[in-house]
């Protein structure tokens, strides 16, 4: 769908659409949740529309913001979620172990986020790393062969 | 690893952000393939040695040494 946004707009829409979302949860929610998703939308939308004017200015981040990287943008941004996974990682597994030290029942979600994070990492591998498992073009099918130079 | 993309710029007057909005990227990239930093891809690099009307090995010095030695 994002395909149809013309680039400098994708990141702006999607923070757009993930607050509204955001903010019906809280109308959901009942109670007061009301006055909580206006603060919500309003945040967001201030931060969508920071994202834009980011999107049309001269530098690396910039570049992200407006979805129109080159190479070395893309490759920093990669870079970037990499890390990221790897911190959610690490502090998720630092939350199992302090949760379960302390005999605390809150454990779980520190598990959840770890396992969905190494399922990330694994759905990665069989995805990038598909093709590379071919046989080299030169296998010789287990038959041992004669060297030219043998007796 | 060392390159001449500089040199060759600065010989036909033309400026990083010319030569990024030639090569469809970005003047930070160009600054940075000048600078060593970065590395770029085969397609890019070729592109840079057509742009300059060199090729890449000409362009490029894997071993670090000076340019144009």
């Amino acid at each position: 769908m994002m395909k149809f946004i013309r680039p400098r707009l994708r990141k702006p829409v999607g923070i757009a659409l993930a607050g509204t979302a955001y903010a019906a949860a809280w109308v959901v929610h009942g109670g007061n949740g009301w006055v909580l998703a206006i603060v919500a939308e309003v945040g967001v939308i201030a931060l969508a529309i920071a994202t834009y004017v980011w999107g049309g200015r001269d530098s690396d981040e910039d570049a992200l913001a407006g979805s129109r990287p080159d190479e070395r943008q893309q490759l920093i941004a990669q870079r970037s979620w990499a890390l990221a996974g790897k911190v959610t990682m690490f502090a998720a597994f630092a939350g199992v172990t302090i949760a379960v030290a302390a005999r605390a029942g809150w454990w779980w979600p520190f598990a959840v986020i770890f396992a969905v994070t190494g399922f990330g990492y694994l759905l990665g591998l069989s995805t990038y790393g598909v093709g590379e498992e071919s046989p080299a073009d030169d296998a010789n099918d287990g038959h041992q062969l004669r060297s030219p130079v043998s007796h | 690893m060392r390159n001449r993309v500089r040199e060759q710029r600065t010989q036909r007057g033309l400026s990083q952000a010319e030569v990024a909005a030639a090569l469809g990227v970005s003047r930070q990239t160009v600054i940075s393939i000048e600078g060593g930093r970065y590395l770029p891809s085969l397609p890019l690099a070729f592109a840079v040695a057509r742009f300059f009307d060199m090729t890449v090995d000409k362009m490029s010095d894997p071993v670090g040494e000076e340019a144009g030695t």
